[in-house]
């Protein structure tokens, strides 16, 4: 009643003037009632984003980001399991509008001031052999255009030489196709023969001497054959069939993904363009996912990045994708798909840097409904033994449910290049037509660090 | 039947020193190469190997023993940065090693994968100076009177003697000098992995057959003693247990018991951490045991790159 419970809260004190004295303070600022909202377990629109709201905001209450990864997957649902190494036509468009991603052909403008510092630090001695490294920084220093000074006169400091690097691709690649007595490769398991190991004692021999130029390698943490996961949500569809028919459910996808090296550092790399840029457009597939073709299954959802939340390493370097014997250029020249060469390394450098950064930025408490207020950079190296194609992924937002995409103006972006081959053929112990580009494009990816280090 | 370490030394002519050599010893109370600031990244490792590295809750064996063997190879390679002749090192993987030799009119062949191989370009200097040498030939080789040496060893028909296949790569091959060797017993189940004392006969007899197989290879195939001795090391690990070998080949004239013997130096049963706790043990609402790893040793890990820089420091 409510006359009576304003009476009661008049209180002892009343005074029922007929007239307002004027300069009276108002009643509590508290409301007198509890808010009106929707109810919990009503079937109503109302009551679903009553629902989902205080689902947001158990996740963003939690104390852990071991807890929010739990309540984020915490719901088990058909979704569709989305493989970066696919045999489908035309995948990385599929892949880009599935992670809202701007594919920009080459490589970014950053590297490509670094990389001519590097090559006139590298390609004198070859000519001179006589290498002295306080000669070469000032001659490397002048090579480069007077915009860009100030960039290679810090990139050319740290001296780097070509042909000891060239010599051990080489030894590596050697040994692992013609030194080592190996039997026969098992039936369409060539790739685990030689390139598999010839990959991991290129990165690693890599890795090891490029430590001293590059500190943040000295402190990684190198990965073989790890498990890379990530779950999310993009765009809405009507449930077809069962007890759910009818309403409206988000689009869930899940990559897991095994590259076959990674390296994860303690610090983050530096953005290569502002987390606003816009620098292209996203495909808009007006198709179903099934179409591409794509299925679902429903299992746990994981989000990992190759190791548990605890480790200091959390930040990704580089990954190194081997493709499989399924996906080999002789198959595709075979059946006339040759443009469809290029795709497969694209939509593996797309799908899987595009789940490595997203679970990085997991990992440090954003999610769908807290965007990242950073972005975060991964590079990979897909490559089937003999063609290499580099990838570098920017990760600006991770709002790509329905509601959180409608006002969401971010877009991913992915520079990559084209496959190009390190070297021709091995014979004899002798490797021939080896391309020292291919090999710069590696040194520079592995030298990458952030500004500071 | 009995310890394996002693029956292999009879097989192969050594005499077996304790501990390290000096030259190893050395190296790991150096104090200028700078080994204290490596104790956290080699700690961080262990974590990651034993702890960090799976979705799962723990990972297993298998998983973990590679794991932790790779993650301890990347500290040591990136050493590199700082000794650049570190550099001329390559891993092989999935060796097959086979050498034979006679010992007392019985013809001994060891053949198999012999794990993972650390080749390097320069061969590593002997370990043991001329004296000891000279000494070992008043050592007298342990017998195991009235059981025969070759127990619990397979007999087979050897119709071709494989000597120069001892390594497992062509001629011309850089990386020529076999200069560690590791071993990993992954199983998950315990009966599936050596026992320490069977692992560290395992070692010992591989160490020999490649140290063979190269003396041979260098010197030619004629039983004598070696100007240079060829000197092959050797770590076996299960995870968590390392054994170091340092084995030195000073002779291949190995039909007769007396004379110069071979020398080996083990340090045997070193534990890296004492245990590896990946959910904290909780009784009667009082954490006993908190999760993490506990018990760390930094002494195994300098030992581990120790063996690892030797020859090139």
């Amino acid at each position: 009643m409510a006359s009576l419970r304003v009476r009661r809260l008049l209180g002892p004190s009343r005074r029922w003037f007929s007239e307002t004295v004027p300069g009276a303070p108002s009643p509590p600022a508290s409301p007198l009632y509890p808010p009106v909202v929707a109810s919990i377990t009503a079937k109503s629109k109302a009551a679903k984003s009553r629902r989902l709201q205080r689902f947001n905001q158990r996740v963003h209450a939690a104390a852990t980001v071991e807890e929010k990864l739990r309540l984020y997957g915490k719901l088990q649902r058909p979704k569709y399991t989305v493989y970066p190494q696919t045999f489908a036509l035309n995948a990385d468009r599929w892949y880009r509008s599935f992670t809202r991603t701007v594919l920009v052909p080459g490589m970014p403008p950053r590297a490509a001031a670094a990389k001519r510092s590097v090559a006139a630090a590298g390609a004198t001695p070859e000519a001179g052999r006589a290498p002295e490294p306080g000669v070469e920084a000032p001659a490397a220093a002048e090579a480069p255009g007077p915009a860009k000074t100030p960039e290679p006169a810090a990139g050319a400091a740290p001296y780097v030489d070509i042909g000891d690097l060239r010599s051990l691709a080489c030894d590596a690649l050697l040994q692992e196709s013609f030194y080592q007595k190996k039997k026969r490769p098992f039936l369409y398991r060539d790739q685990d023969h030689t390139p598999g190991p010839f990959l991991t004692q290129l990165v690693s021999t890599l890795a090891a001497s490029l430590s001293g130029r590059n500190p943040l390698l000295a402190a990684s943490s190198l990965d073989l054959n790890p498990e890379v996961n990530y779950y999310w949500h993009h765009g809405e569809e009507v449930v077809l069939h069962g007890h759910r028919k009818g309403r409206v459910d988000p689009v869930r996808f899940q990559i897991d993904d095994n590259p076959h090296l990674q390296i994860r550092v303690p610090k983050q790399l530096p953005e290569v363009v502002p987390l606003e840029s816009d620098l292209g457009d996203v495909p808009v597939i007006d198709h179903k996912p099934s179409k591409l073709p794509l299925f679902k299954k429903q299992y746990e959802n994981k989000v990992f990045i190759g190791s548990k939340v605890a480790d200091p390493c959390c930040y990704g370097h580089t990954q190194f994708h081997l493709l499989p014997d399924k996906l080999k250029r002789e198959r595709f020249i075979r059946e006339r798909l040759e443009d469809q060469i290029e795709v497969v390394y694209r939509s593996n450098g797309i799908a899987s840097l595009f789940a490595w950064t997203a679970a990085q930025a997991m990992y440090q408490g954003f999610w769908s409904e807290a965007d990242v207020t950073r972005p975060f950079v991964s590079q990979a190296v897909v490559t089937d033994g003999k063609y290499f194609a580099f990838f570098c992924y920017q990760l600006n937002t991770l709002a790509l449910t329905a509601e959180t995409i409608k006002n969401n103006p971010r877009k991913n972006i992915c520079w990559g290049t084209d496959s190009k081959p390190l070297y021709d053929v091995v014979e004899d112990g002798n490797v021939k037509g080896f391309n020292d580009e291919v090999l710069l494009q590696l040194v520079l990816f592995l030298l990458n660090r952030p500004k500071e280090l | 039947v009995f310890p394996g370490v002693r029956q292999a030394q009879w097989l192969t002519k050594t005499k077996l020193v304790e501990g390290l050599p000096p030259a190893v010893q050395g190296i790991v109370d150096n104090p200028a190469l700078g080994l204290q600031e490596l104790e956290e990244r080699a700690k961080h490792v262990v974590s990651h190997a034993r702890l960090w590295d799976t979705a799962e809750a723990a990972p297993r064996r298998e998983t973990y023993c590679p794991v932790l063997f790779e993650n301890l190879i990347h500290i040591c390679r990136s050493m590199s940065g700082k000794y650049p002749s570190l550099s001329k090192r390559m891993l092989a993987r999935n060796c097959r090693i086979a050498a034979t030799w006679e010992r007392e009119s019985i013809l001994l062949q060891v053949r198999g994968l012999s794990g993972i191989l650390m080749n390097s370009m320069t061969p590593i200097p002997p370990v043991a100076s001329k004296e000891e040498i000279l000494a070992t030939k008043e050592h007298v080789l342990e017998t195991f009177y009235p059981i025969a040496p070759t127990i619990d060893l397979q007999e087979v028909n050897v119709y071709k003697e494989l000597n120069d296949t001892g390594q497992c790569f062509r001629d011309g091959y850089p990386y020529s000098h076999p200069h560690t060797l590791f071993f990993l017993e992954s199983a998950n189940v315990r009966t599936d992995r050596f026992r320490p004392e069977q692992l560290r006969a395992k070692m010992l007899m591989f160490a020999f057959g490649n140290a063979l197989a190269k003396a041979k290879a260098l010197h030619g195939n004629d039983p004598k003693v070696l100007e240079q001795p060829v000197v092959v090391q050797s770590i076996g690990t299960d995870g968590q247990l390392f054994q170091f070998m340092v084995f030195q080949l000073n002779t291949t004239d190995l039909v007769s018991n007396d004379g110069i013997k071979n020398l080996v130096w083990i340090d045997s049963d070193q534990n890296l951490y004492e245990r590896a706790q990946c959910v904290p043990e909780v009784k009667k609402r009082v954490v006993t045991k908190p999760a993490g790893i506990s018990g760390f040793q930094p002494d195994t890990f300098k030992k581990f790159l120790a063996l690892y820089l030797h020859g090139t420091v």
